[in-house]
């Protein structure tokens, strides 16, 4: 039996770093799944067969079949362009047919849909690797478990957080009939309809890959539909033409949101393409935010902070107050049991302020933790199921 | 065609439009469009001239603008300390542009002419030292990653309000942030790639394993394909000799 081990405890407290230092002490090399797709990907090819092939080991390794991601329709899609759950799933497979031993997973599994995640953990547990983990919603009972006491940093003062944040006047969104399909024809949406109310919290859930983040892309107006109207408090809203004036998005990779390299550039481009709008961003407010969130300067470089850091400084620009609604594409990925709790209760503050919210989540622990509408993606339409408010 | 024959005959033909005039553009235009024509097929073909096109019109209107709006001489003229002309001009900013085009579009067809393979598939197929077909790799993949923190900067600034979709004078005015986002994501992106999972895995030494074996030979189909373009870069040559003298 290999060796299965958990590292454990709350953000900041060196699990990452001790995960690596492991790694590298390591005398053969192990396959690394990180967080996010810089370190889930090997970076060096261009399609998803390639990725496969690069890692394919020679003779292959005895292990248990991961048949959770289907790759036959993805063969030739580029593999940073996969969803952050389906790109976890893509090195998983990687590692299933390499010729490595051992495998460390550092958060990774959190972006994974429920269904994923169960035959994931259960793929790692086979016994036939090495593996180091860290997750934030699960210890595996049998593992050996080491556990790390709690750091100094970057501590949130969440009671200040709530008083920044102001109240908003929030129009409804109608979502009727929009189609959708990536260049290639891979179709997301057919004739999907939905209404988005302000004051609530929305939850979007659907597979890996179904479409969740390829909807907040459509409301920003990074991406075009090919048919359908969304209203915005009854008038017609075109973001894809007219720019994104409504919706204030902190992405599921932090690092893809930023406008700037540190703080201060970051919001100042922000406002200023908000024009009279950003009035009340002057400079003392968002350093009262970003200080509440634990960064002591504006002029903090974005890059230099923890990744878990980053994550939440990802929450200033949605909590300034800027835009009447709120997009959160995996808020807790990374976050410790005490900050997801405290971040519901935070959401629960803005939604009764006036701001809507829509909040793309696997995490049903957190989910739970805040009434919410919830709104499924599946077959190319958005229902909402008869469960609300849990 | 193999691999390796697209290759060769991709260089002969971009050495030839180097070296060649105005005229000897022209043939080798005409044995660029046989070989698209027979060897590459329709949508390819057009998605090849199409992308070619793209790269060209740009450079050509600006060109265009400077050297024979503005300055209204060809560079050799100036060179010369001749009078010059608006014509000279045109025809020099023709040849440029045209030996652009050219370039690109062989490059293009080649590509296309093997859409079917993967890159790793097509590196592998070479006849080149592993070390060479690793570092083709690791520069195509930075091209890959720039090509993907253009997206993620263009969706980030629009996402931020600083750009649209679409045209608009907000772009216009902003565009160099987006320049400058997509040099920083794609800094910190390699960064975070080798600082952290390149070292622990050796993913780079996977590379050697991936792209061992290629075929040694060229196939007939090959030679005949290069010993076209040859003729037509030496065609080209001889009419621009004719045509200089």
């Amino acid at each position: 039996m290999s060796r299965r081990e958990a590292l454990a405890g709350p953000n900041f407290s060196g699990r990452s770093a001790a995960l690596l230092a492991m790694l590298r002490e390591r005398a053969a090399p192990a396959f690394f799944v990180g967080p996010y797709a810089e370190a889930a990907l090997s970076g060096l090819t261009s399609s998803v067969a390639d990725e496969l092939a690069l890692y394919h080991g020679e003779p292959p390794q005895p292990r248990p079949p991961l048949a959770a991601l289907d790759l036959a329709g993805l063969a030739r899609r580029k593999p940073q362009s996969l969803s952050g759950g389906e790109q976890v799933l893509l090195a998983l497979h990687c590692f299933a047919q390499s010729a490595y031993g051992a495998i460390a997973v550092d958060t990774a599994l959190e972006q994974l849909d429920p269904a994923n995640r169960v035959a994931a953990l259960a793929f790692l547990d086979s016994g036939a690797f090495d593996v180091a983990l860290i997750d934030n919603r699960i210890v595996p009972d049998a593992w050996e478990r080491r556990d790390f006491a709690a750091g100094d940093g970057y501590r949130i003062d969440w009671p200040r957080l709530a008083q920044t944040v102001t109240a908003q006047d929030g129009k409804a969104i109608t979502v009727t009939e929009l189609d959708f399909a990536y260049a290639g024809g891979r179709q997301i949406f057919s004739k999907a309809s939905v209404t988005l109310a302000p004051g609530t919290a929305h939850r979007l859930s659907g597979a890996n890959g179904a479409g969740k983040t390829t909807f907040l892309k459509l409301l920003v107006g990074a991406l075009a539909p090919d048919a359908g109207e969304v209203r915005l408090g009854g008038e017609p809203y075109r973001p894809w033409r007219d720019g994104n004036g409504a919706f204030a998005l902190a992405t599921q990779n932090p690092d893809q949101q930023w406008c700037g390299a540190t703080l201060r550039e970051d919001l100042a481009r922000r406002r200023q393409a908000l024009g009279t709008r950003a009035r009340t961003l002057e400079d003392a407010r968002m350093s009262k935010l970003a200080n509440a969130l634990s960064i002591e300067s504006l002029d903090a470089h974005l890059y230099e902070l923890p990744l878990a850091a980053r994550k939440r400084v990802s929450w200033l620009w949605p909590l300034a107050g800027a835009h009447p609604w709120i997009m959160l594409d995996e808020p807790t990925l990374g976050q410790d049991r005490a900050t997801r709790e405290q971040f519901a209760r935070l959401i629960e503050i803005v939604c009764a302020r006036g701001y809507g919210v829509i909040f793309v989540t696997h995490d049903d622990e957190f989910a739970a933790m805040l009434p919410h509408r919830r709104l499924l993606i599946e077959n190319r339409a958005i229902s909402s199921p008869a469960q609300t408010a849990e | 065609m193999t691999p390796n024959g697209g290759v060769v005959l991709a260089a002969v033909l971009i050495v030839a439009a180097i070296l060649a005039g105005p005229s000897g553009i022209v043939i080798l235009a005409a044995a660029a469009t046989v070989f698209a024509t027979l060897e590459v097929g329709g949508a390819s073909c057009l998605a090849a001239l199409r992308r070619a096109l793209l790269v060209m019109v740009p450079l050509a209107a600006f060109m265009l603008i400077v050297w024979v709006g503005v300055v209204g001489r060809a560079p050799q003229e100036i060179a010369a300390g001749a009078a010059g002309s608006r014509q000279a001009a045109l025809v020099y900013v023709a040849t440029v542009a045209g030996r652009l085009f050219l370039i690109v579009w062989v490059v293009q067809l080649v590509g296309l002419r093997f859409a079917d393979q993967t890159v790793l598939g097509f590196v592998r197929m070479l006849h080149a030292p592993v070390a060479a077909k690793r570092l083709m790799v690791l520069t195509l993949s930075l091209v890959e990653t720039l090509r993907h923190s253009v997206d993620r900067a263009h969706t980030a600034l629009i996402a931020g309000g600083i750009l649209t979709r679409g045209w608009s004078l907000r772009n216009l005015a902003n565009g160099w942030i987006l320049m400058q986002t997509i040099w920083l994501t794609a800094v910190t992106t390699v960064t975070a790639r080798i600082r952290d999972k390149w070292p622990v895995e050796d993913t780079v030494a996977l590379l050697d394993h991936a792209l061992a074996g290629g075929r040694a030979r060229l196939s007939p189909g090959d030679v005949g394909w290069i010993a076209a373009a040859l003729a037509a870069g030496l065609a080209a040559q001889i009419v621009g000799w004719h045509v200089a003298a």
